[in-house]
C-alpha cells in the first residue's frame, strides 16, 4: 500500500507558495477563496454560471503560455499558481485601468461607495489614475421597472444581473444592448421588472453602483451602517438576511448567504417589509391600572405585583401568543402557562394565497404563511386560530374568566372590550392595542431588538442577532417570563438568551441536544421535523 | 506632393483602361460576360416565396424596396417558408436569425413590435430577442429608405476613395447617415467591409452589390433607381 | 484562371471554373470531374479519408492555418450522437474577397467538400454559415444545393453508399465576430454572437451540445481535388511546411486587383509587380498587409524577399493569415488607415471582455485625435502598452487583431505618426 495513498476525490496544488488540497473540480479561484487569498473578479459568482469574460481573475500558471482564467479553469494536481506576480498584478492593473476608461467616477453621489468592489479593486491594485483623456461613453440613467434604477455609465459588463434573471430567476427580462463600447443592459422597452418576484437580488449581486435600489437611494452611507445577522421575519421560510441599521433606524435587508436555506437571495416580498422595525409607536414603559389610569412603574415592582396575582388568581390561564415571537419568548410563555396549571395557547397569523418559489433554486420559497415562527409556535404545542387575514378566532376567550396573557398580538381587529371578563388581563406587546381592558401592560422588544432563534418551515433552528437598541424599557419576553416564572418557582432565571434556549430545549423534545454553538450562524433542523400541515 | 495632387487611384483604377464596368461586379478582366451572368440571375432564376428547397429556405430573405410595416408575418407562403426553415434546425432557438431575417424582409425594418411577434412564435423572451436583433448590423431597429445603400469604407475601399464615394452618395440623396431621403427614397449607411474588396469601392444596395462605383457613378446609380422603384 | 484577370503564373486548381457561368451548374460541375472526390471518399473508409487530408498537409484557409486534417482526427470516433460541420463563410476580414468568388463560381465545388468532410466526421448535418451581405452569392449556392439533392448528391442514401447527410445553408446577419468559430456556433444558435471559452473544444462540445468541426469555404473547396487526386499531389505546389496553392486577395494600390490562385511560397514582389502589373506611373511601393487587417504591416524592405507561405510572412515579420494582401502606395495616409481598421474592430467588438471592449475603443479614439493633428508623442506609448494589454488576454483574439496594425505601424512607420503630432503634417493622403 502506497505511503501516501493519494484521495481521488480530491487534487493538490500550489498557491501562492502555499499547497493545499482542494476538492475535484474546484477551480483555481474557489481554491484560492478556501486557502484565504480572494482574486478579484466581477462575472464570476457562486450562484450563476461562469463567463470568464472580465478578465479581471487572470492569474499565472507555471507551465501555461498565457494568463488563465481562475474562475473557470479547474485545480490540477501539481499546479503551481501565482495570483501576485508580476505579470498577474500588471494584468489586473491593466483591466482596471479599461474599466476607468469610461467609469463616471461620481463615488460621490453613488450609493455603492464604500461598499464597491470597483472602488477597492482600484484602490488595492489599480493605476493612480487612468490615461483616457478621451470623452467617456454616456448612457444615463434608466428606471428598470419594480425597485431597480440603472446607471449605465458605471456598469462593468459583467453580466450577473442578465445571468441571474435568466438562470436563477428564470424570468428573462434583462438583455444586453448592441455590441461592444456600446453594449448595454437593458429590458424589452418600457417592460421593466415590475411584478418579478425576485429582481431585487440583482441590486446585491452588482459589484458596482449600476443597478440600485430606489427604496434605499441616497437614504444612507455604506460605512454609516451596522450590519448585523438576522432572519427575515416576513414569512416562514427563514432567509438569512442582515439587518442594516443606522440611527437605530433599519435602513435594508440584505440577504446573508445560506446554501441550505436561501443560498444567496431573498425574495422583494420579505426583502421591503422592514419598515414596521422603524414604527415610533411603541410601548416604552412597564404599567399598571390603577383607578381607571395608567400609572407607569418600574420593572420589579411591577412584577412583584404580577406575580402575586398570578399565584392568587383565578383559572383556568389562556395565552395568545404570536407567531413573531422568537421561540425562547414562546417556550418562557409555555413553561408559565404550565407552572400555573396549563391552558390554552392560541395565536394567529396571517397566509397568503399562494406560494413563490424561486425556480432555480426553490428551496427558497416564499411561503403562504407571513410569518416567522409558526413552527416554533407549534412544536410549543400552540394552536393557531383565525382566519388567513391574521383576525378573528378569539370569540370563546371574549367571555371567559381567569387570567389572559396576550403575547405579541396587537389584538388590532378587537375592541375595547376584549378581555373586559378576564380577573386579570396581561398585555405584553411592542407597540399599543387598541383594546382597554389590559391591567398590565409590559413593553418587549421585537426581534430586531434581541437575540434569539426563529424555526422556519422546514424546522430549521436559526439565531438572529440584534441590530437595534431596545426602547425605552421594553425587555425581550423570555427575560420577563423567565423572571416571574422564577418567583413563582424558585428557581434560577435565565439572563441570557441561549440559557433560555436551553431551557426550552429542556422541556422540548424538538429542541433537545441543540444550543447556540451547535446552531452557529447555520441553523440545524429540529429533531423529527414534523411538516406543517398544509404548509 | 500634397492634398491638392490629384490622385489617380481615387475612384476605379480602371478608368484608364478599357474593362470599366461600373456599377457591378468584377467584369473587368478578359472575361465575356453579361451581367446577369455574373451575377449568376440567369441561373437562379425566379426564387419563390416560399422559400423552394428547404435547404436554402433560412436564405431567402432579400432586402426588398417595397417594405410594409404592417405586413402580418407568417401568413401563405411566408407561413410554408417558416415551417421549412424551422425544420432545418434541432430546436426553435436556432431558427431565431432566420426568422427575424424572414420579419424585416415583409416589414423592413425590426420594430419592438415585430420582436415580441418572433419571439412569441419561437417560445423566446422579448428582452432575448431584442439582445439577438440589436447584436446585428443588419437588422434596421428604424425604418430606412427603398433603397438602402451602404457603401463600404474600410481600408480597401478606403485606399481607392470609399470616403469620397460615401459623400457623394450623401450629396447627391441630401441627406444625413442613416436618414430616409425626403422623397422617401433613399437611406445612405457607413458599412464594413463587404467582401468586394478587389472591385473598389463595393457599395450594397438593398440585395444587390454594386462595384467599381467612383464618385462620377453616383448620380447615374440613382436616377436607375429611381426609375425602378417608381 | 482567377477572377476577374488571369495571369500564365496562376495554378488553377480552386479557382479553375471561375468567371464560367456553366462552372454553376451540376452539368458544368461534373464536366470538371465534379463529384469524383465524393465518389472516391465513399468508397474509402472515414479514416482513410482523413489519412488523405493529413497526408495533403492542407492547413486552414480561414486565417489561423491549423492542418486541417488533424483538425478533423479531433472529433469523437465514438459517435454518441448528432455530429455537425460547419462551413463558415462569413467572409468579412477586410481585404478577403475569395470565399464570395468561390460560392458564386463553383459552388458544388463548396457542396462537395462538405460532403466529403461531414462524411470523415460522421456529421449528418453541414450548416453553410453565410454572411448576410452575401444575398447574391447565397442564391447561387442554394440553387446549386436544389441540383445536388435532386441528383441525390445530399440528403438520404447518397449515391447508394447509406450515408445520409443534409446541408443547410444559414444566413448571418451582419456580425464580423460570427467568423469566429465559436461565435459562429453560437450564431447558428440563435444567440448574440459571442466567443466561448475554450476547453470545451467545439469537437468536443460544439453547435447545439454536439461535436462540431468549423473549416473556412477555401479549406473545403480545396478538399475535392486531395480525395480525386491524392494527398501526395496536392504537395506538388508550396513549400514543406505549407503545401498546396491559395486564393490570393489582391487589393488596394496595384493595377489589377483580384483574386490570383498561386502556389503557396509564392515571392510577394513578384505578386505585386509582376502578376498584379505593379504600380501606377511615379508611385512605389509603401506598405503591404499580407493577410488581411488583422495582421502586422509590413514595410517595403520587409516586402523585398517575403516569400507568401505561412513561415515565410513570420519570417518577414508578419503573418500570412487569410492571404488578403492589401497593397498601398507612397500616397497611402498609414495614420488613416490604421485608423479606420481600428474604427472597424471597435464596431464589430462584441462587447464581453473588457481589455477588447473597452480598448478598441480608447485606441481608435486616441488615433482619431493623432490622424487630425490634437496627438501627443506620449499618446504612441500610450497606444503600444494599451496594445500589449489586449494581447493574450481575452476569450478570442480580436483584440489582438485590434492592436497588431497599431503596434506594426508604430514601429515601423514612426515618423508618419510624428509628422503628424509635431507638425500637423498628413502623411499621404489615401
Amino acid at each position: 500500500m502506497p505511503e501516501n495513498a493519494k484521495n481521488p476525490d480530491t487534487v493538490t496544488l500550489t498557491i501562492d507558495g502555499q499547497e493545499l488540497t482542494v476538492p475535484k473540480g474546484a477551480t483555481l479561484l474557489q481554491a484560492a477563496e478556501a486557502m484565504g487569498t480572494r482574486v478579484p473578479h466581477y462575472c464570476y459568482h457562486p450562484g450563476l454560471s461562469a463567463p470568464a469574460q472580465c478578465r479581471l481573475c487572470l492569474v499565472e500558471v507555471e507551465g501555461a503560455p498565457k494568463l488563465q482564467p481562475s474562475c473557470v479553469t479547474m485545480a490540477q494536481d501539481g499546479q503551481v499558481v501565482h495570483t501576485q506576480s508580476e505579470s498577474a498584478r500588471t494584468m489586473r492593473t491593466g483591466v482596471l485601468e479599461f474599466y476607468l476608461a469610461n467609469h463616471p467616477l461620481d463615488c460621490p453621489i453613488c450609493d455603492q461607495s464604500g461598499e464597491c468592489e470597483f472602488q477597492d479593486y482600484v484602490h488595492a491594485e489599480g493605476p493612480k489614475r487612468g490615461r483616457s483623456r478621451e470623452p467617456k461613453r454616456v448612457f444615463g440613467r434608466d428606471d428598470f421597472g419594480g425597485d431597480v434604477l440603472f446607471y449605465g455609465d458605471r456598469c462593468v459588463m459583467c453580466t450577473r444581473c442578465v445571468r441571474y434573471m435568466n438562470e436563477v430567476a428564470r424570468d428573462p427580462r434583462l438583455t444586453v444592448v448592441e455590441r461592444g463600447n456600446r453594449s448595454v443592459i437593458d429590458t424589452f422597452f418600457e417592460e421593466g421588472l415590475n411584478g418579478s418576484p425576485f429582481h431585487g437580488n440583482i441590486v446585491d449581486i452588482c459589484p458596482v453602483g449600476a443597478l440600485v435600489s430606489k427604496d434605499f437611494l441616497h437614504k444612507a452611507r455604506a460605512w454609516d451602517l451596522d450590519r448585523t445577522p438576522s432572519i427575515c421575519p416576513n414569512c416562514s421560510q427563514g432567509c438569512n438576511i442582515d439587518l442594516n441599521v443606522r440611527d437605530n433606524q433599519v435602513q435594508r435587508f440584505k440577504p446573508r448567504s445560506n446554501l441550505d436555506v436561501n443560498e444567496h437571495w431573498m425574495c422583494d416580498y420579505g426583502r421591503h417589509r422592514y419598515h414596521w422595525l422603524n414604527r415610533s409607536d411603541r410601548l416604552d414603559t412597564p404599567r399598571i391600572r390603577e383607578g381607571g389610569e395608567w400609572v407607569d412603574r418600574g420593572w420589579t415592582e411591577i412584577l412583584e405585583e404580577l406575580s402575586q396575582r398570578l399565584e392568587s388568581g383565578e383559572r383556568p390561564v389562556t395565552a395568545v401568543a404570536s407567531p413573531f415571537a422568537s421561540n425562547e419568548d414562546l417556550a418562557a410563555l409555555r413553561a408559565l402557562v404550565d407552572h400555573l396549571g396549563g391552558g390554552r395557547i392560541v395565536f394567529r397569523s396571517r397566509r397568503a394565497e399562494d406560494e413563490i418559489p424561486l425556480p432555480g433554486f426553490p428551496t427558497l420559497t416564499r411561503r403562504r404563511d407571513l410569518a416567522p415562527n409558526r413552527k416554533g409556535a407549534e412544536i410549543l404545542g400552540m394552536e393557531r386560530v383565525g382566519d388567513d387575514e391574521g383576525s378573528g378566532g378569539l370569540e370563546s376567550e371574549m367571555g371567559k374568566g381567569g387570567v389572559l396573557l396576550v403575547l405579541g398580538d396587537e389584538l388590532a381587529d378587537l375592541g375595547p372590550d376584549f378581555g373586559a371578563q378576564a380577573d386579570l388581563f396581561v398585555y405584553l406587546g411592542s407597540h399599543p392595542t387598541p383594546t382597554q381592558a389590559a391591567h398590565l401592560q409590559l413593553p418587549v422588544t421585537t426581534f430586531a431588538e434581541q437575540e434569539g432563534t426563529f424555526t422556519n418551515h422546514e424546522g430549521r433552528v436559526q439565531r438572529f442577532w440584534p441590530g437595534l437598541q431596545p426602547v425605552g424599557s421594553s425587555r425581550p419576553a423570555w427575560l420577563i417570563l423567565g423572571a416571574l416564572l422564577a418567583r413563582l418557582a424558585e428557581r434560577e432565571p435565565p439572563t441570557r438568551a441561549d440559557q433560555a434556549f436551553l431551557h426550552a430545549a429542556e422541556v422540548t423534545p424538538a429542541f433537545q441536544g441543540l444550543s447556540y454553538e451547535t446552531l452557529g450562524t447555520r441553523g440545524a433542523l429540529v429533531n423529527d421535523p414534523v411538516p406543517l400541515p398544509g404548509a | 506632393m500634397s492634398d491638392e495632387t490629384p490622385n489617380p487611384t481615387r475612384g476605379s483604377i480602371r478608368e484608364r483602361g478599357p474593362f470599366r464596368n461600373p456599377g457591378w461586379a468584377g467584369n473587368t478582366g478578359e472575361f465575356d460576360l453579361t451581367e446577369d451572368q455574373v451575377r449568376g440571375d440567369d441561373f437562379v432564376g425566379e426564387r419563390p416565396l416560399d422559400g423552394g428547397h428547404p435547404s436554402g429556405s433560412p436564405t431567402f430573405p432579400y432586402m426588398l424596396a417595397d417594405k410594409d410595416p404592417e405586413a402580418p408575418l407568417f401568413e401563405g407562403p411566408y407561413a410554408q417558408r417558416f415551417e421549412k426553415i424551422r425544420s432545418r434546425y434541432p430546436d426553435a432557438q436556432a431558427a431565431l436569425l432566420p426568422a427575424l431575417n424572414l420579419a424585416q424582409e415583409l416589414r423592413g425594418h425590426v420594430s419592438p413590435e415585430t420582436m415580441r411577434e418572433v419571439g412569441e412564435m419561437l417560445g423566446l423572451s422579448d428582452a432575448y430577442v431584442r439582445g439577438v436583433a440589436t447584436f446585428y448590423t443588419m437588422y434596421n431597429k428604424r425604418p430606412v429608405g427603398r433603397y438602402l445603400i451602404q457603401v463600404c469604407t474600410n481600408i480597401s475601399c478606403n485606399l481607392c476613395g470609399g470616403d469620397e464615394v460615401l459623400e457623394a452618395f450623401l450629396a447627391a440623396t441630401e441627406t444625413e447617415l442613416g436618414q430616409i431621403s425626403e422623397d422617401g427614397f433613399f437611406t445612405v449607411m457607413e458599412v464594413e467591409c463587404l467582401a468586394a474588396c478587389g472591385f473598389p469601392t463595393a457599395v450594397q444596395i438593398n440585395s444587390r452589390y454594386y462595384e467599381n462605383v467612383t464618385p462620377a457613378d453616383v448620380p447615374d446609380i440613382l436616377a436607375r433607381l429611381r426609375e425602378e422603384g417608381a | 484562371m482567377a477572377y476577374p484577370y488571369t495571369h500564365e503564373k496562376e495554378t488553377r486548381v480552386l479557382s479553375r471554373g471561375f468567371g464560367d457561368p456553366a462552372t454553376r451548374t451540376l452539368a458544368g460541375w461534373k464536366a470538371l470531374e465534379g463529384y469524383e472526390g465524393l465518389r472516391k471518399a465513399l468508397g474509402m473508409s472515414r479514416e482513410e479519408v482523413v489519412e488523405t487530408v493529413k497526408s495533403s498537409g492542407l492547413r486552414g484557409r480561414g486565417g489561423a492555418g491549423f492542418p486541417t486534417g488533424v483538425k478533423w482526427s479531433f472529433m469523437p470516433k465514438e459517435k454518441k450522437g448528432p455530429h455537425y460541420l460547419c462551413c463558415n463563410a462569413d467572409e468579412s476580414e477586410p481585404g478577403t474577397f475569395k470565399d464570395r468568388e468561390l460560392l458564386r463560381w463553383t459552388p458544388h465545388q463548396v457542396i462537395e467538400g462538405c460532403l466529403i468532410g461531414a462524411y470523415a466526421m460522421q456529421a449528418e448535418h453541414v450548416y453553410i454559415y453565410c454572411r448576410g451581405e452575401f444575398f447574391e452569392a447565397v442564391q447561387v449556392l442554394a440553387k446549386a444545393l436544389e441540383e445536388a439533392y435532386a441528383a441525390n448528391l445530399v440528403g438520404e442514401d447518397i449515391l447508394g453508399s447509406g450515408v445520409s447527410i443534409d446541408v443547410t445553408i444559414h444566413s448571418g446577419a451582419g456580425a464580423y465576430i460570427c467568423g469566429e468559430e465559436t461565435a459562429l456556433m453560437n450564431s447558428l444558435e440563435g444567440r448574440r454572437g459571442l466567443p466561448r471559452i475554450k476547453p470545451p473544444f467545439p469537437a468536443a462540445v460544439g453547435a447545439f451540445g454536439k461535436p462540431t468541426t468549423i473549416n473556412n469555404v477555401e479549406t473545403l473547396a480545396a478538399i475535392p481535388h486531395i480525395l480525386r487526386h491524392g494527398g501526395e499531389w496536392y504537395r506538388q505546389w508550396g513549400t514543406e511546411r505549407s503545401p498546396g496553392t491559395k486564393l490570393f486577395c489582391v487589393s488596394g494600390h496595384v493595377k489589377l486587383p483580384g483574386n490570383y490562385e498561386l502556389p503557396l511560397g509564392f515571392p510577394m514582389k513578384e505578386l505585386i509587380y509582376d502578376v498584379c502589373g505593379g504600380f501606377h506611373e511615379g508611385r512605389s511601393l509603401k506598405a503591404v498587409i499580407p493577410g488581411g487587417s488583422s495582421v502586422p504591416l509590413m514595410n517595403a524592405e520587409e516586402c523585398e524577399s517575403c516569400t507568401l507561405d505561412y513561415e515565410g510572412v513570420v519570417k518577414a515579420g508578419s503573418m500570412l493569415g487569410c492571404a488578403s494582401v492589401i497593397v498601398m502606395d507612397d500616397t497611402a495616409n498609414v495614420v488613416k488607415q490604421v485608423r479606420r481598421m481600428v474604427d472597424f474592430y471597435a464596431h464589430e467588438s462584441c462587447g464581453q471582455c473588457t481589455p477588447c471592449r473597452e480598448g478598441t475603443q480608447w485606441t481608435a479614439r486616441i488615433l482619431k485625435r493623432i490622424e487630425t493633428g490634437k496627438g501627443t508623442e506620449e499618446d504612441l506609448d500610450t497606444l503600444l502598452e494599451l496594445g500589449v494589454q489586449m494581447t493574450g488576454t481575452t476569450i478570442c483574439v480580436l483584440s489582438d487583431s485590434a492592436a497588431a496594425p497599431v503596434a506594426s505601424s508604430i514601429a515601423k512607420f514612426r515618423d508618419d505618426y510624428l509628422a503628424l503630432i509635431r507638425r500637423g503634417e498628413r502623411v499621404g493622403a489615401a
